[in-house]
């Protein structure tokens, strides 16, 4: 390994390296080569490292390095990395050769999805496809139809209500089993019937999407917009990953270079993104009437840009530097595909389960305790307030255990004809904005800390509030979707 | 036993208010064993090869920084168990990224007895320099060339040997998605932990 030791860099460079080297007493795990670089290019963490062990010593290295720097009118750091590129082009000149009649295929592709027009383009096409026909209309209209209609509408819920009810002499445990708020007729009905199918089918789009390599384009294509709000093309990562899941998506804000940033999308995520099941559920839900769905996507974009404008001129700091990774387009592997598709369904499936049943207990409790009773008699002002009739407030009690068992609940009560267009567009936008489910409050508190996830959490149930009654407000005076 | 009931109660937990991320939890006992680490930018295949060597399946995709926790796997090299870590990607010592520095505070602590540079065959110039701070930690590099195939399909040729030969270091070229060279990495890997 010392072959390269000492041709990497100038004179000066090496000079300073040797002598912090000799001063250097104790045993790091990385070299003290290696260690001195790292000083030298004034790594903070290596720098405290560096002062806590050395003591008196480091005043000496504190001095070869601004000795070192005053030779170059750039940082060392700056200066350090251009020499080890060199260094690196001098081998790479050496070992590779360029055959230049060959180019990659995909190549006009590649440039045309990040073409502000054509990309525009590419992404509504694939959006038209991807999510509202395929996810929207196969996966929430005719699966869920199916299973829903003529498996648990016909056989499995008669079955099981006549089977607890016939059974069991106690009214509480037939509830807690069957009829409206049971276990299996219930939890695992919104699961299995609802949740289930549009979660694989996004799943399966998710996962080619994701292959293919479109997902860094769209960062760039959408880098512009973001820009706007003082986000760059990077936050685009937790943005799309939270269509998916936003309690992963609100972890993966880590990858974000300044404190701002995550606070920032961690609050974009929990207030207008929906995840994969809720979107799922929204879309199938307005995916009937156009109009409807149009109206939803409007708020919602104009909510997003709204909130990501005004918080990026309320946060202190600057705008972030642009950077990304654009590997090339791939050919999605089928059994790459299929088996992403499926570690994800099988993830979600035993993680929703529990959580379903967890909350079926827990209504159950509740309406047993009289103390939902009494949380629903408190929303219901609110909910009618926003042009809603009483029911709607279960749905936002769902809700907030998880985002798609609330979404589901409103599925449910749209196919016993309770809500009109309006009353449904109105009840999907503030559910979408309504709180994030238990699980990505729990990360928010995980990775922002309790007191800003709990004032993010204040905020958004205000506002969902708020900008529901302002949207029926809008739609019943200009009389769309009356 | 009461280890074993701890993991089971957190996964519990876990599920419960869904942040389980299965995706990077791989529960296998790894304890005692020498490590292996994975390191390299993101989105180069460390995932990829992290399944290959443990047969755990860990999410892969075509998307830079989704690998943003450290996950570990047991794997079999030469006839000894290792501990397997894939990490988050990292592009220099010099970390600017929190998941930067859980890789580099990785290395710190653990001392693994190899470390795995994967890099993108397409940008050797870019992710080289990498490879060179590694070597300079005199930490025991071996250097993957992956996604060889992208490689070639832009006209790129690369002598393997030579490369080998600059850095003085084991240099071995994959494609690590349709398996092929992952034999040849666990004999290169096997040779250089035994003779290190």
């Amino acid at each position: 390994m010392s072959a390269l030791h000492n041709v990497t860099y100038d004179e000066i460079i090496e000079d300073s390296i040797n002598e912090i080297v000799k001063i250097l007493k104790y045993e790091y795990v990385l070299s003290k080569r290696s260690i001195a670089l790292l000083l030298l290019q004034e790594d903070n963490d290596v720098i405290e490292m560096v002062k806590a062990q050395e003591k008196n010593n480091y005043i000496k290295i504190i001095d070869i390095i601004n000795k070192a720097k005053k030779n170059y009118d750039k940082p060392l750091n700056y200066v350090i990395g251009t020499m080890r590129q060199n260094y690196v082009e001098i081998i790479s000149n050496k070992v590779v050769t360029k055959n230049n009649n060959n180019e990659f295929g995909s190549s006009w592709l590649d440039t045309a999805t990040m073409n502000p027009i054509s990309g525009s383009i590419i992404l509504i096409l694939v959006l038209y496809f991807g999510l509202y026909k395929f996810v929207g209309q196969f996966g929430a209209g005719t699966v869920v139809d199916y299973i829903e209609t003529n498996l648990f509408g016909a056989y499995i819920n008669p079955w099981v209500n006549s089977l607890v009810n016939n059974h069991i002499p106690w009214t509480w445990l037939q509830n807690l089993i069957a009829n409206d708020y049971g276990i299996l007729t219930l939890a695992f009905r919104y699961a299995i019937a609802i949740v289930l199918p549009i979660v694989g089918a996004f799943f399966l789009i998710f996962s080619i999407i994701e292959d293919s390599g479109y997902l860094p384009r769209l960062a760039m294509l959408v880098d512009r917009l973001f820009k706007v709000i003082g986000l760059n093309g990077r936050a685009v990562i937790p943005m799309v990953l939270g269509f998916g899941c936003d309690t992963m998506a609100t972890m993966v804000s880590r990858t974000l270079e300044t404190k701002r940033e995550r606070v920032l999308i961690t609050l974009l995520l929990a207030l207008t993104i929906p995840c994969s099941a809720q979107l799922g559920v929204i879309m199938a839900l307005l995916s009937q009437e156009p109009k409807a769905l149009l109206v939803w996507i409007a708020f919602m974009v104009f909510v997003f840009l709204f909130i990501g404008y005004l918080s990026s001129k309320v946060l202190p700091g600057e705008g972030a530097k642009f950077y990304m990774e654009v590997p090339p387009l791939r050919m999605p592997k089928i059994t790459n595909v299929l088996s992403k598709t499926y570690t994800r369904m099988h993830w979600y499936f035993i993680e929703i389960i529990p959580l379903f049943i967890f909350a079926s207990v827990l209504i159950w409790l509740g309406y047993l305790t009289g103390f939902f009773d009494l949380v629903l008699t408190a929303l219901n002002p609110i909910v009618n307030a926003i042009g809603l009739p009483d029911e709607l407030s279960k749905v936002f009690l769902f809700g907030f255990f998880r985002r798609d068992y609330g979404a589901a609940g409103l599925f449910d009560m749209r196919k016993s004809g309770l809500l009109n267009y309006r009353q449904l567009v109105v009840a999907a936008s503030t559910l979408t904005l309504f709180v994030p489910c238990i699980a990505q409050f729990a990360m928010m508190i995980k990775e922002r800390g309790a007191k800003t996830a709990f004032a993010m959490g204040a905020f958004i149930f205000v506002f969902s509030f708020i900008a529901g009654y302002i949207l029926n407000l809008l739609l019943t005076t200009l009389g769309v979707l009356a | 036993m009461s280890k074993n009931k701890l993991t089971t109660l957190k996964k519990v937990g876990s599920i419960l208010f869904g942040i389980d991320t299965s995706g990077s939890d791989v529960l296998q006992d790894t304890e005692g064993l020498e490590k292996i680490v994975l390191v390299g930018n993101p989105n180069v295949g460390k995932s990829v090869i992290f399944n290959k060597l443990t047969g755990a399946y860990v999410t892969v995709s075509n998307y830079p920084g989704t690998t943003v926790e450290v996950s570990r796997g047991k794997g079999k090299i030469g006839n000894k168990q290792y501990e397997i870590i894939d990490t988050p990607g990292m592009y220099s010592l010099l970390c600017i990224t929190e998941e930067e520095k859980v890789t580099r505070d990785l290395l710190l602590r653990e001392s693994p007895k190899a470390v795995i540079h994967v890099i993108d065959a397409k940008n050797i110039q870019r992710m080289l320099p990498l490879t060179i701070q590694l070597l300079e930690a005199d930490l025991p590099v071996i250097l993957v060339l992956n996604i060889m195939d992208e490689a070639e399909k832009l006209g790129l040729k690369i002598d393997i040997d030579k490369l080998e030969q600059e850095l003085n270091m084991p240099v071995i070229s994959t494609i690590a998605a349709l398996n092929k060279g992952v034999d040849l990495l666990k004999e290169r890997v096997d040779k250089f932990v035994s003779v290190a």
